[in-house]
């Protein structure tokens, strides 16, 4: 293996020593992992001068330090229970998952799937995301130790909410998650982030939305101040599914999400939807991607953000509609609240569209509060801070509806209030 | 209750007010007319406190503090209640959670105990039959698409929950038909009491037949260029602002 890349060391040995402790892994995986490995060391952590890159420096990561070290001592601050039924954890170096599963509903660890040799493991896992142009993704790929596969049955109709809550630990820093939604069935999946101190965690979701069958996925990232995030979420829809993205963002240093879906068949629905709220020094960065395959697809996307302080926020939203992509439907739109004067945002849509019977619009705004409705509150007796943390609440308000779990919903409004509460303005 | 002595104030640099002496006593009712741009809703601007003004001279007490002070929401609570020309819409906030939040902070700030939600669902329910707006708006965002003459019956309801010491009504007759005219003074009447004072800021002598004022002052350039009773409403009616223009413009010559 031709190591290209500086500081390559720490990757590597980590890789080594996984791989020589991995011999009971069926050979297309380990084989996948040698070719992940070999394309992280082509590409490196990404830098600034990488376009795809250019606001978001990942530099401190490139030696692996934070991403390879044991975590900070100190006990693990549980993020509130959020909804649903928790049903698998990932803390310190195991995983743990709790049954029992709703009604054709299958969850099981990766490692457990591997073992009993699911046949369509090698179809679906490193697979749905491609590692062959992203560097994060193949590094996940090459080094993840266990993960959490939901496979969803053929016609099982299952609202509530699974809980994966990702913590501190060796397999949480690299989380994998595949969702395997089959034929005309239906699954919500709840993601949980959270850690303490200065760490890197770097997480890959990979959702298969078969035939009919529906998927709604919502993320928390509530990482540590101190810490990184990156994590790619990427979904393949056949013909006639619908899947939804929830992505919220609050937490992390530094936080890069890369969230995606391919339209491989006709009559899909997908929306893209996600709040961000940051301060003080955070910048996080929301790259989405939709890829009309096939004609009369439907995608839809809002993104919101609240910036303070020093922040920066990022929004990239790729729309790909392919030459047999006709009667696509396509709405994007990524709006900004600024709280401060040195908060930054830098937001880009990126339609290439090679079809020519679409509908395609794409919008992005970028303001401040409203200084009129500000002084209208206060005129009722309405504080400076309660009229500022009201006006906020306002704003993000249509993105939080996007939440169809009313009891997430609810949470993450509670979150956002926090956020901005007078204590923290 | 409240004292406005020699107030002068800017916006952008540019003189707006440039000396105006009022003295509203509690149980009073003034009425402020003149032309448009001569002032009138800066000097409701000034009074709540809105950004942007600079007093350049001048003092406001009211209830015997300094007014000019004190941030826009602690006049509230102290008791000061502006009805707004052009009342601000709000997407994404709903009257309800709106005005409890202001009931509850004034209530707060007093000392009292907070309304509990069933509890401010009953007093708005309340206050809002008399004026003749749907309790479905409640539920609706602050002023969103609310016609004019809804968000003008919209602050007055705003005005009789929060029950203030002093309102000031800036124009709050435009765009009311005679029957919405006819509720909305009621509305305004039935708050009328020995402790409180209204200066009810208006265009047309039409009101006043409905909301009687103890005094009628003209602003012009600026300034206050003419007291008196309810009749100066008539006589202003009759002959317009033209003369009385016209004795400002002369004293503001003479320096005076
Ligand atoms: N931000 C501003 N910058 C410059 N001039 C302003 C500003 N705001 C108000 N003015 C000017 O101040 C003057 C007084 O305005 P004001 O709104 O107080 O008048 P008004 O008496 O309420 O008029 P109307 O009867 O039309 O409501 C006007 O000439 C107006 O153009
Ligand atoms: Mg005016």
């Amino acid at each position: 293996m031709a190591a290209v890349m500086q500081h390559a060391s720490a990757y590597l040995e980590r890789f080594s020593s996984s791989q020589a402790g991995r011999d009971w892994e069926p050979k297309w995986l380990r084989e996948r992992r040698e070719l992940a490995m070999e394309r992280f060391l082509r590409m490196g952590v990404p830098t600034p001068r990488d376009e795809e890159y250019k606001y978001t420096d990942l530099r401190s990561l490139s030696d692996g330090r934070f991403l390879l070290s044991p975590d900070e001592p100190g006990g693990h601050a549980r993020p509130a229970h959020l909804a649903g039924q928790r049903i698998a954890a990932a803390c310190g170096d195991s995983l743990a998952v709790a049954g029992p599963a709703p009604p054709g509903i299958r969850l099981m660890s990766l490692s457990e799937a591997l073992v009993r040799g699911e046949p369509w493991l090698e179809d679906r896992l490193a697979s749905v995301a491609s590692f062959e142009r992203h560097a994060l993704c193949a590094l996940n790929t090459a080094l993840f130790e266990d993960g959490i596969v939901i496979v969803a049955e053929a016609g099982a109709d299952s609202t509530e909410p699974l809980h994966l809550e990702f913590g501190p630990g060796r397999v949480a820093r690299l989380a994998r998650v595949l969702v395997i939604a089959e034929r005309s069935s239906r699954v919500t999946v709840v993601e949980t982030y959270s850690g303490l101190g200065e760490y890197w965690r770097n997480a890959v979701t990979e959702i298969h939305v078969s035939e009919n069958a529906r998927v709604d996925h919502v993320r928390a990232q509530l990482e540590s101040p101190r810490s990184f995030h990156t994590g790619v979420v990427q979904a393949a829809q056949e013909r006639d599914s619908r899947m939804s993205s929830f992505s919220l963002s609050f937490g992390a240093r530094v936080a890069r999400n890369d969230i995606g879906t391919r339209l491989d068949g006709t009559g899909c629905d997908c929306s893209l939807d996600g709040l961000y709220a940051v301060r003080g020094h955070q910048l996080v960065d929301h790259h989405t991607g939709i890829d009309h395959a096939m004609p009369h697809c439907h995608s839809h996307q809002l993104y919101k953000g609240v910036l303070d302080g020093n922040a920066r926020g990022v929004f990239n939203g790729k729309i790909f509609v392919r030459r047999d992509a006709q009667k696509t439907d396509a709405v994007q739109s990524n709006k900004n609240l600024l709280l401060s004067d040195s908060a930054e945002v830098n937001t880009k849509p990126q339609l290439e569209i090679d079809a020519n019977d679409v509908r395609c619009t794409h919008g992005a705004t970028i303001g401040q509060l409203d200084a009129d409705a500000a002084f209208y509150l206060r005129s009722r007796g309405i504080g400076e801070a309660e009229a500022r943390k009201l006006l906020t609440y306002a704003f993000a308000t249509d993105a939080l509806d996007r939440v169809g779990v009313a009891s997430l919903r609810e949470r993450f409004e509670a979150l956002l209030l926090d956020r901005f509460a007078p204590e923290a303005a | 209750m409240l004292r406005i002595s020699n107030l002068h104030a800017s916006v952008d640099g540019k003189r707006i007010l440039r000396g105006i002496d009022l003295d509203v006593e509690a149980g009073t009712v003034h009425a402020v007319m003149g032309p448009n741009g001569s002032g009138k809703s800066t000097l409701a601007a000034v009074l709540a406190g809105r950004d942007g003004y600079s007093v350049d001279a001048g003092s406001v007490t009211f209830r015997g503090q300094d007014l000019l002070d004190m941030d826009p929401e602690i006049r509230a609570r102290e008791g000061l209640f502006l009805a707004f020309q052009y009342p601000v819409e709000i997407p994404g906030v709903s009257m309800m959670y709106f005005l409890r939040e202001a009931v509850n902070s004034i209530r707060r700030y007093r000392g009292l105990a907070e309304l509990a939600a069933g509890d401010f669902i009953r007093l708005a329910r309340q206050k809002i039959q008399p004026l003749g707006i749907d309790p479905g708006m409640l539920k609706r965002a602050v002023n969103e698409g609310f016609s004019g003459g809804e968000k003008k019956r919209c602050e007055v309801f705003q005005m009789s929950v929060l029950e203030p010491c002093l309102g000031i009504l800036d124009e709050t007759d435009s765009g009311l038909d005679i029957d919405a005219l006819k509720v909305v003074s009621e509305g305004v009447n039935g708050l009328r009491g020995p402790d409180r004072a209204f200066v009810v800021i208006t265009h047309y002598q039409r009101l006043l037949r409905y909301i009687v004022p103890d005094y009628v002052h003209v602003l012009a350039n600026g300034r206050i260029a003419r007291s008196g009773d309810r009749t100066l409403a008539l006589d202003l009616e009759r002959h317009g602002y033209r003369w009385i223009e016209e004795r400002s413009t002369a004293l503001a010559a003479a320096g005076t």
